[in-house]
């Protein structure tokens, strides 16, 4: 055991001081939702619509695109398929946003500034209760990792916790399948007031690529009121962290209107 | 006044015997509960004094026979009798009312004479009147298909300790060519010193049988579970009170003061004794098996008490002889009221769910109120929960060896150190324990409906779990009652300096004060003082009033799951222990799979476990072998019928008779 | 201080050249239902093993059943195809890792099998709503299979019945785990028995392939497991190429290696982590993640995905990979570290001593009830895909197959700690003969046809079973996921077992639910 003590001793800390300073935050060529340049768009094409799985893109009728980043598989097909570069791969993955509309890019102006939710009392310390709605596990890899040497979430004041009784923000993944819906709404119902609702992952956005069928839902819309959207497939732990500090108001959101880094 | 009473009662309940035997169940019942009134107001005129000595008006083998009840003989008969009367008014729960009561005036007619009789031949007559007064109890009421195994145990046992007080009183009497107990005290101090250890320990095995001292609880579980509560109540209450009683009255009166080395003997084997009972008693799932170990470990405290009594006294130190005798007498009273109180909610229970195993079973919740606060007092007590009578008597045990210090030789004062340690376990295992009844066993819910627990018993289960309470409030005031008969016993009036005003205190030092002694402790204020605790989650109710509420179920994971199958059983909750007290447990668990042929597809699971008893394997079982061999051969004597058990149980008194008369 | 080395537990690698090359990788054969107990038992008795089980319609209304089968050693694969005319036997007491395979063909499709030892729903729940089985082209598209909370179906218990206690536990359990709902007969520490209750996470993925665009599909095979996202790709790229009879650049089929073995990596290091943490060894727990989460910024940064995704395509890749010097650089120094790391591991007494005989898995079990990967090869089944049905470039390559014997959570452990080296000298024998080349080649997908695809997972073996109709789509996909496998061995190692162990034993399996559930 004193090896063990020793070892850790001389290993040094690992963690990121990333949000602050010139932290790392791990990301090193990840990519992100693709970014949409409109002007690039040719007349009638259509590629990157027909080549995205779950119909995140579509196409109106003057030509331009809707694209619905809540139901972004980060697959990377649009990019690959569009011949102009109007989907540009990118590395835009700090997606969490506090309304569901600031994911959808469209062509009339980014929507105003959504009003802050009253966290103001949970600022330096959020306790989180997780359920697996469903989810491919790799959300659940991500989530597991924050608490990982690098990222550490603990030097946040960002805890996981077992009971609801304790939790203040219920964290779900997966696109909520039939024999989780009853257990998930039971969590929601055993957390004590006040209480928000995350969802991480495209699935638990809008459905992913599994939503539908027999047996699994389309995210947690109509199931449970959500404050905070994380899409992404998944998310990494970087965007995770800050979709958090976001709903904190530790950090501003990125994302309105679809359009990223404004 | 006194012996006129203790006469009606003797009256009374023979009276009930012989209307019992007719069939005039409900008069005798009657019978036996003014009897039993009667004998209790006898102790009331008669303390502290003690009866005035009678010559009764008949001989047993050409003596006479004296009868006196001394005033701690009063104190314990009259607090066991407390129960004893609320059980035979109630009766057993079993089939057979005549046998039991039968049984019952037997074992109280035999009781009174184990308190009173002044002649060998006369007690041991008594003694197997009040041992076999149980046996016609158990086999009497019929409330288990075959309860003669079990019987026949207990009754094999009692008779070995039943030949070994013969064997003492005829090698006292050999000396003084009398079976009278007024010369026994000079015959003890005139015995060779070989001879009396011989003597000491033929006492504390006779007597101990019955107290269920080690080895000798082994026949507990089953004699008691094969019975129903109100059996457990007299047995546990009258019967072992009379029983503690002619052990302390032989050891104190017929074996000189003597060397200390027998004291540290009974001391570190009683204490012993209760640690194993108190062991067994946490893992039993059957409340009369549970109870009834509890009433081992229980007798074994009251025998630690006693032990340290005989230690203090050789060594010089009267007061703390008389302290302890005073804390065993404390002990035995309050054990008796909540040892009754829970043996009739064991009744309870039975009438609500036909069952006497710890379960939950929603007892309580169906119940009306007052059973729940009887039991939860007697529980209480006998957990040494404070301002119980069980609390009190359990500080003044431990206050009792702590004053070990006081000791002279080493020896000694490392045994009263071991047993304080001993008892301290003991109590913490009797803690969970009654955790565990009154948890599980009552307060324990079910989604199956059960019918509330009869009036009677709801009645007689409160009555004595506020007896219980009584006793501790009143402590100040009853202790008067034990002055003579400690100093009768002891010649010190340590009792008198056991309080000062409403604060009880070890009464050791001089002068008394609670400003000069480290220990005090006052049952009358903590019953003032405890209910002002439970304003503080009164007044969070009431400040919770303003916010908003919403109930939510309980979470169990997200799903809702049947709570009768998820929650805790008799089993698990003692699991730890159970581990971790494996070398003495030994427990077996054992499952069987039944498959389909495949041993991956399981269908069912046969799930058996046991705690194997310490001395089954080594001494019983040969033992039990034989006499089951016995009873296969004597299976054609065994007709069933009451009346046939009843003529050999006579034929047993005329043979003891014609043993003491050679 | 280690623990003496059992002998009979040595560490046991056989190259893959000890084994001869097979001609053709899978034997097709018709067979009829009446025959299959008899065929099943000549398959055992020849040293084979039943693999997986699955149903799809042949045509409207008829269905067909098809039975994956390993032979001994060095043959290919064995294919039986049972179209469904009458009754059909139950195999399960013959083999029973099939027992779940015919449940997962009743809940899905209908079909009973006659004599089936646990005739009960699988991977739908008592509850389930459905008006017919959801694989039947009558169920309504889209319609929810909505649940009614109803008790599991567990077995009875007799004998002292009301003393052993349940404990449901889940499905949304203690940290961040998926969800599951585990069942526990206890006396307060003992087990009697467990029954996990899974399939709360079903997704009907297999459906959810079905009509669907061969190549896009991927996307869907990726996100199956999201922890083995690459062996699903893979597999199911390789059961598309099959059936396309399309080859695989030399080039790609190299660097598949390479992403299956980073894939590997951060699985087994998670793993390390993972059990260091059921064992309270923090330090060891938090370089355990340290480690998985350095290997996940170098499949990010190699990739742009930390899990390796968005890159398969049926063909090769869907695009060059850039690797660099600094891949072998990081590589060596992740080496250097698990070494240090798996070796102090190694040395603590108090780690080794939860892990030694704990949940042991005997050979038997392990083998009648499929355990595959890692958890068979520790309890002395010597099997490994990489070797025995080399794909992408396996072939070419030396794939040492650490075996153990004991069968207890150490020996789990430690197959695992000799599989990260393995892979890390396996990955710079790719980065240094890497050849050159184009990283795809088209594979257009034919109008009908089947396709078998495999990949030695991290957690074991993984299927894919493709058809495809006549326009060129998905019209039946068939995931069979190592977990699935595991998940039905593992209970037999908690039965009688210790509370205190349940955490650790659990560990040491490296189970997903995604996987399992599908």
């Amino acid at each position: 055991m004193a090896l063990w003590t020793l070892f850790g001793l001389t290993r040094g800390s690992a963690s990121t001081r990333w949000p602050r300073g010139n932290g790392e935050d791990g990301q090193d060529g990840l990519l992100g939702m693709p970014r949409y340049h409109p002007e690039r768009c040719d007349e009638g094409c259509r590629a990157c619509a027909e080549a995205c799985p779950t119909h995140a893109i579509t196409m109106r009728d003057d030509g331009l695109l809707d694209i619905d980043y809540g139901r972004c598989v980060v697959c990377q097909l649009c990019a690959e398929a569009c011949p102009t570069g109007a989907m540009e791969a990118s590395q835009d993955w700090a997606f969490g946003v506090r309304r569901r509309e600031d994911l959808a890019w469209r062509a009339e102006p980014a929507s105003p500034a959504p009003a802050a939710a009253a966290t103001g009392a949970f600022k330096r310390s959020l306790h989180i209760r997780h359920v697996d709605a469903g989810s491919c596990n790799g959300c659940e890899s991500e989530l597991q990792a924050l608490n990982n040497p690098f990222y550490n979430l603990h030097r946040l004041g960002i805890f996981f916790t077992a009971s609801p009784r304790f939790a203040d923000l219920l964290l779900v993944t997966g696109p909520v399948t039939q024999p989780m819906l009853e257990p998930l709404r039971a969590t929601y119902e055993a957390m004590p007031e006040p209480r928000w609702v995350m969802a991480v992952g495209t699935c638990a956005v809008s459905g992913g690529v599994a939503g539908g069928g027999y047996a699994a839902g389309h995210g947690l819309k109509g199931v449970l009121p959500v404050d905070l959207y994380l899409p992404g497939c998944p998310p990494n732990p970087a965007a995770i962290i800050e979709a958090l500090l976001m709903f904190l108001d530790r950090v501003p959101q990125r994302v309105r209107g679809g359009r990223y880094g404004e | 006044m006194a012996n006129e009473l203790i006469a009606a009662a003797f009256l009374l309940w023979l009276a009930a015997a012989a209307l019992a035997l007719i069939g005039w169940a409900t008069i005798a019942r009657a019978l036996l509960a003014a009897g039993g009134l009667l004998a209790i107001a006898a102790a009331f005129v008669a303390l502290p004094a003690g009866t005035d000595a009678v010559i009764l008006p008949t001989t047993l083998a050409g003596e006479a026979v004296g009868f006196r009840l001394a005033p701690d003989a009063l104190w314990l008969m009259g607090f066991g009798l407390v129960p004893a009367i609320l059980a035979c008014a109630l009766s057993t729960t079993g089939q057979g009312q005549r046998g039991w009561l039968l049984g019952a005036s037997a074992s109280l007619i035999g009781a009174l004479g184990v308190f009173g009789l002044q002649n060998g031949t006369a007690f041991l007559v008594a003694w197997e009147v009040m041992s076999l007064g149980g046996a016609v109890m158990l086999l009497g009421e019929r409330l288990v298909q075959r309860p003669g195994r079990p019987v026949l145990f207990m009754l094999a046992l009692l008779e070995v300790g039943a030949v070994a007080l013969l064997v003492a009183f005829l090698l006292l009497g050999a000396k003084t060519g009398s079976f009278a107990f007024a010369g026994f005290p000079a015959a003890g101090a005139a015995l060779p010193e070989p001879v009396r250890v011989i003597v000491w320990l033929l006492l504390i095995a006779g007597f101990g049988a019955k107290l269920g001292l080690l080895p000798f609880y082994e026949w507990f579980p089953g004699a008691y579970g094969s019975g129903s509560g109100a059996t457990g109540a007299l047995m546990s209450g009258v019967v072992l009170n009379a029983a503690f009683f002619a052990l302390g009255r032989t050891l104190s009166e017929w074996m000189p003061t003597g060397t200390p080395g027998l004291g540290i003997f009974l001391v570190l084997f009683a204490v012993l004794s209760a640690i194993l009972t108190a062991l067994y008693a946490f893992q039993q799932e059957d409340w009369r098996a549970l109870l009834s170990f509890s009433s081992a470990e229980n007798a074994a405290i009251a025998v630690t008490a006693l032990g340290a009594a005989l230690l203090f006294r050789a060594d010089g130190a009267p007061v703390l002889s008389g302290l302890a005798w005073t804390v065993a007498l404390l002990h035995l009273a309050g054990h008796a009221l909540a040892k009754g109180g829970l043996f009739l909610a064991a009744d309870g229970v039975f009438r609500a769910t036909g069952s006497y195993a710890v379960v939950q079973g929603s007892v309580l919740r169906r119940s009306f109120w007052p059973f729940g606060v009887g039991a939860l007092f007697a529980a209480a007590s006998l957990a040494a929960m404070p301002p119980q009578a069980g609390f009190v008597s359990e500080w003044y045990v431990f206050q009792t060896v702590f004053q070990g210090f006081h000791l002279t030789t080493l020896g000694a004062r490392l045994t009263l150190a071991i047993a304080g340690a001993g008892l301290a376990l003991t109590a913490a295992v009797a803690f969970a324990t009654f955790v565990k009844v009154f948890g599980l066993g009552l307060l324990g819910r079910a989604a199956s409906r059960v019918p509330p627990v009869p009036g009677g018993i709801v009645a007689a289960v409160a009555t004595l779990g506020l007896a219980v309470l009584a006793l501790a409030v009143g402590m100040p005031h009853w202790l008067g009652s034990l002055d003579q008969a400690v100093a009768g016993r002891f010649g010190a009036d340590t009792v008198r300096n056991m309080q000062v005003g409403l604060v009880l205190v070890p009464g050791t030092g001089a002068p008394i004060d609670p400003a000069k002694t480290f220990a005090f402790i006052s049952p009358s204020l903590l019953v003032v003082v405890m209910p002002l605790l439970a304003l503080i989650p009164v007044i969070f109710l009431v400040l919770s009033r303003g916010f908003a509420h919403r109930r939510s179920a309980v979470w169990y994971g997200g799903l809702d799951h049947d709570p009768d199958r998820a929650s805790t059983t008799a089993l698990t909750f003692s699991n730890a222990l159970r581990t971790f007290y494996g070398f003495i447990y030994r427990p077996q668990v054992h499952t069987a799979r039944e498959t389909n042929g495949q041993r991956y597809f399981i269908r069912r699971l046969v799930f058996t476990h046991d705690v194997a008893p310490v001395f089954g394997r080594s001494l019983f079982r040969p033992t039990v072998a034989l006499v089951l061999f016995l009873a296969e051969r004597l299976r054609a004597l065994q007709s069933g019928n009451l009346n046939f058990y009843l003529a050999l149980i006579g034929l047993l008194l005329v043979v003891i008779l014609g043993l003491s008369l050679t | 201080m280690s623990a003496p080395e059992p002998p009979m537990d040595a560490l046991r690698e056989r190259p893959a050249a000890a084994r001869p090359r097979h001609a053709s990788r899978i034997e097709e054969a018709a067979i009829a239902p009446a025959a299959l107990p008899d065929a099943v038992r000549g398959l055992l008795d020849a040293g084979g093993r039943m693999q997986m089980a699955y149903a799809r319609w042949a045509a409207p209304g008829r269905l067909e059943l098809r039975y994956l089968a390993s032979q001994g050693d060095g043959q290919p694969f064995l294919l039986w195809r049972c179209p469904v005319d009458g009754e059909v036997p139950s195999l399960a007491d013959i083999a029973p890792l099939l027992g779940w395979y015919e449940r997962e063909i009743t809940d899905l499709y209908g079909l009973r099998f006659a004599d089936h030892p646990e005739p009960h729903r699988l991977v739908l729940h008592e509850g389930a709503d459905i008006p017919v089985p959801p694989l039947d082209p009558r169920y309504p598209a889209d319609r929810p299979a909505t649940v009614r909370p109803v008790p599991h179906r567990t077995p009875e218990v007799a004998g002292a019945e009301s003393d052993v206690q349940l404990l449901p536990y889940g499905p949304v359990r203690a940290d961040v785990v998926e969800s599951g709902e585990f069942l526990f007969f206890y006396l307060g520490e003992h087990i009697i028995h467990y029954h996990p209750q899974l399939f709360f996470k079903h997704r009907g993925m297999e459906q959810r392939f079905e009509g669907g665009d061969p190549a896009r599909a991927v996307v869907l095979a990726e996100r199956v497991s999201g922890v083995g996202s690459l062996a699903h790709a893979l597999a199911y790229c390789q059961a598309i190429e099959a059936a396309a009879g399309c080859e695989v650049p030399k080039r790609a089929g190299w660097l598949r290696v390479l992403l299956a073995e980073l894939e590997r990596l951060y699985n087994h290091l998670h793993y390390l982590g993972h059990l260091a943490d059921t064992t309270t060894l923090k330090v060891g727990q938090a370089e355990g993640r340290l480690l998985e989460e350095r290997v996940k910024q170098i499949n990010a940064r190699l990739t742009g995905s930390r899990f390796l995704r968005s890159l398969l395509v049926p063909g090769g890749l869907r695009r060059d990979l850039a690797v660099g010097p600094w891949l072998r650089d990081a590589l060596e120094r992740v080496r250097h570290e698990a070494a240090i790391y798996t070796r102090l591991l190694d040395d603590s007494g108090s780690f080794l001593d939860r892990l030694i005989t704990t949940g042991p898995l005997d050979r038997k079990t392990a083998f009648d009830q499929g355990a595959t990967g890692p958890i068979e090869r520790a309890s002395g089944l010597d099997r490994d895909l990489r070797r025995d049905h080399p794909y992408a470039a396996y072939g070419e390559l030396p794939v040492a197959v650490p075996l153990r014997e004991a069968g207890d959570a150490n020996a789990r452990f430690q197959v695992r700690v000799a599989e990260i080296d393995a892979s890390i000298v396996l990955m710079q024998r790719v980065l240094l003969l890497l050849p050159d080349g184009p990283p795809r080649a088209p594979c257009p997908p034919p109008q009908g046809g089947f396709g078998l695809g495999w990949a030695e997972s991290p957690r074991g073996s993984l299927f894919y079973a493709v058809h495809l109709d006549g326009d060129g789509r998905l019209a039946r996909v068939k995931i069979k996921s190592p977990s699935f496998s595991n998940w039905r061995v593992f209970p037999f190692t908690v039965h009688d077992s210790n509370m205190m162990d349940y955490a650790i034993n659990e560990a040491s399996f490296g189970l997903t639910i995604a996987g399992c559930d599908r």
